[in-house]
């Protein structure tokens, strides 16, 4: 097939699911979007007392206990497998089951926190044997492969670990490999839990706040971190039409820059995500006015929001810009999944998820931050942001069906 | 669509350049053994240490405080740039793709960063040794390093991971016309934590040695990185990659790489392989599969000679495929036992070999196969 005959081919959406601090299953997100929930609380599961920033998006066990239903075998695995498998297993059942060759997954840390279990019980004790069950569930491809293994799925797998961008990676991939009719179906998302070593991490940067999560703002002062996993079921129109399934919503560009200014910061005139939102542009052979809704990377770090600032102003003016991190924190390499689907949400269902914790614009910025509520709205067209260590710059145009 | 290798490059224990590496190899080379350090436990593990003279990527400003992952992921990028003629700059940076290989990641860093939290508290973490944690590092210190603004990509999983990083490449390749070259690079540092771990699992040996299609003793580990040059034209041909099969057990193995194996011999049968084996459970699976499905191609087993890579190795096993096919030369396999015949024991002449195989059984779930023409 040719370059030209490819771009013809259309990308669909045809499941999706969703598990994060807002909700387990993509209506419970739904609401919590359009009720603009905060869902960042006091972290639990390690010791903050010695951080700054003492606060997270966290997924309570008891959702991921109580409400998936796992059986005996699959309630002994780590926490971010329960989410991959509640992810997968909603994406699954609302594309009606469909048949993936191929799953491209995203992660930044994995089980992490299995590791550090691991490390801690050596200090402690040095035992004879170290835990092998912590070791397995410590790859990050683990989770992934027991989500395959539960949903009975033997599909090959491809996990991108591009830190902040993983799940745009992951999801522009797919896309890519569909458009040019490499694969007819992908599944393609990100998983990614809280940890106490990347939670320090972020502390020791100072990119973390003691204070809420401000995206945006005049006096934001850093991020919070959160949890979860999405995964989409990309698949030809071909296909789908095949199967008799419906789509939610339509991938119709992907854009990727490295913007190698520095590990950790971006380059301050913008460039990095400038060049990946014009690149997901041209591929989506769509003008920056036809863009009604921009999910924004806005973690709500000074130099993030301000070179995405700066970018989105000069490129698109005045268009309606959220952060949901505001609600439930940076999920890290499932981030960008989560927010491709929450846009497929607001795609659907017609509406502009709030950027919450809004006090005062900053002057910078010439776009319009939907401030603290949910606004119902016309949208077309929207682009996803994620932005990651190392200069990742991944940008989505999904389109309305 | 043909793809093509253009360049390869790496660095071991035994040579600072994918050429002095070979001629170790087709020598008998066998990598040094030292204790690996950082022991927590009342054991101890040996394993094939990178030597620091070898990171010549280690002169670069950018990567004065990055991990000895990131210094021999350059060091190997740019062995392969240079093998396949071409120059850093403006040319090579806008019209190149970066995709790394990962397994364990910056484990040093990580280790270090994370026994300050555990032993000194939160507080007086160090952010310099977060930033080198991250799983993306050495992907983004490369593309600096090449002044280059595209796509990067960073592929974790277990020692099938290089395989898959291949053909991920060959996707990103087949995708996107604006790109020349796709440069893969595959690379692995160690730590006690890492042989310990294994060691859990029965796979890591605590003795300097193991054999290869022999008794399953577990593995060595090893430093290094690997790292080819994709291009569209001139040079070795992939004749076919594949995405790897999942595989849920270890009965299951051989069932994935079957499966896997059958699709990339279906183009042809190989004069050649390049094996993953490494003293584990891996070494009886491609028995079985080498039996099953290919004729009569002599194997080559590396990793006697250099240790378990993990993130590195199956680039590895792509290079030295690509380095045998060029050189007709098939170096013999040390430490080699008796279970499959057909391993090739002493360094021979390969002349007039075409078709190179390789093949992984990744020790976490994972199995892939590749396949390059001359």
């Amino acid at each position: 097939m040719s370059f030209a005959n490819r771009s013809k081919r259309r990308v669909l959406v045809t499941g999706m699911g969703i598990v994060s601090p807002l909700g387990i299953g993509v209506e419970a997100n739904r609401d919590s979007l359009q009720q603009a929930k905060d869902a960042v609380s006091e972290v639990t599961s390690f010791d903050v007392s010695r951080t700054r920033c003492k606060t997270a998006g966290q997924i309570p066990d008891d959702w991921l206990g109580n409400k998936l239903e796992l059986s005996r075998k699959t309630k002994r695995l780590h926490r971010s497998s329960h989410m991959m498998i509640a992810a997968l297993r909603e994406a699954l059942t609302s594309a009606a089951t469909p048949n993936p060759e191929l799953l491209v997954a995203a992660t930044s840390s994995g089980g992490m926190s299995n590791g550090e279990r691991f490390y801690r019980r050596l200090l402690a004790a040095a035992p004879r044997r170290s835990n092998p069950e912590l070791v397995a569930n410590y790859m990050p491809q683990k989770p992934v492969l027991d989500a395959l293994w539960a949903a009975r799925i033997r599909a090959p797998v491809q996990i991108i670990s591009n830190a902040c961008s993983s799940g745009s990676n992951a999801i522009g991939h797919a896309f890519e490999l569909v458009k040019a009719g490499m694969h007819e179906c992908v599944l393609a998302g990100g998983y990614d839990p809280l940890g106490e070593l990347v939670f320090v991490g972020f502390d020791s940067l100072q990119a973390a706040t003691p204070e809420k999560i401000r995206p945006f703002d005049r006096h934001r002062s850093g991020l919070v971190l959160g949890e979860g996993a999405a995964m989409l079921v990309l698949e030809s129109e071909a296909s789908a039409l095949r199967r008799g399934v419906s789509a939610v919503a339509e991938v119709i560009g992907y854009g990727v820059s490295t913007d190698t200014y520095h590990m950790t910061q971006p380059n301050p005139s913008g460039i990095g995500p400038r060049m990946a939102m014009e690149r997901a542009l041209r591929a989506a052979n769509a003008e920056a006015g036809s863009i009604n809704y921009i999910n924004a990377h806005g973690t709500a770090t000074i130099f993030n929001d301000a070179t995405e600032g700066l970018a989105i102003s000069a490129l698109f003016g005045q268009v309606p810009v959220s952060s949901t991190k505001s609600m439930m924190g940076h999920a890290l390499g499932a981030a960008g999944a989560i927010e491709a689907a929450f846009c497929v949400v607001a795609l659907r269902d017609q509406f502009l998820p709030p950027n919450i914790n809004f006090r005062q614009p900053d002057p910078e910025s010439r776009f319009q931050v939907v401030a603290n509520r949910a606004l119902p709205a016309k949208i077309e067209r929207a682009l996803s942001n994620s932005f990651g260590f190392g200069g990742t710059n991944a940008s989505l145009v999904l389109q309305r069906v | 669509m043909s793809i093509f290798i253009q360049g390869v490059g790496a660095v071991t224990p035994l040579g600072s350049s994918a050429g002095e590496t070979w001629r170790m190899l087709c020598e008998g080379g066998y990598a040094p053994r030292v204790r690996v350090p950082g022991r927590m436990a009342d054991r101890d593990y040996l394993y094939c240490p990178l030597p620091a003279k070898f990171m010549k990527a280690a002169r670069a400003p950018r990567l004065r405080r990055s991990s000895a992952l990131s210094l021999a992921g350059a060091t190997a990028a740019f062995d392969a740039i240079e093998d396949a003629g071409l120059k850093v700059g403006p040319e090579l940076g806008e019209h190149c793709a970066v995709i790394f290989a990962i397994c364990s990641g910056g484990v040093n860093y990580t280790r270090r960063f994370y026994d300050e939290i555990a032993t000194q508290g939160a507080n007086v973490a160090s952010p310099l040794l977060f930033t080198e944690t991250v799983f993306n590092a050495p992907a983004s210190h490369v593309a600096a390093l090449l002044d280059f603004d595209g796509k990067s990509y960073t592929l974790v999983g277990d020692s099938s991971v290089g395989l898959s990083a291949i053909h991920f490449a060959t996707q990103v390749l087949a995708t996107d016309p604006g790109l020349a070259y796709c440069l893969v690079v595959g690379t692995e540092e160690m730590d006690w934590l890492v042989s310990d771990a294994f060691a859990s699992w029965l796979m890591a040996s605590r003795h300097g040695q193991f054999e290869v299609y022999g008794r399953r003793t577990g593995t060595v580990f090893g430093e290094a990185a690997g790292a080819v040059v994709l291009g569209r034209e001139h040079g070795l041909r992939i004749a076919r990659s594949s995405a790897g099969g999942p595989f849920f057990s270890v009965r299951e193995a051989y069932r994935a790489a079957a499966e896997v194996l059958g699709e990339v011999v279906s183009s042809g049968q190989p004069d050649l392989a390049i094996s993953s084996a490494n003293g584990t459970f891996a070494d009886e699976v491609e028995c079985r599969i080498f039996e099953d499905f290919c004729d009569a191609a002599p194997v080559y087993a590396y990793k006697a000679a250099l240790g378990e890579a993990l993130g590195a190795s199956a680039v590895l096993q792509a290079v030295f495929a690509s380095l045998a096919l060029r050189t007709e030369c098939l170096p013999g396999t040390l430490s080699a036992g008796t279970r499959l015949k057909r391993v090739n024991r002493k360094t021979r002449s390969i002349k007039g070999a075409s078709r190179a195989l390789v093949t992984t059984i990744g020790f976490n779930q994972q199995a892939n196969a590749l396949m390059i023409e001359n």
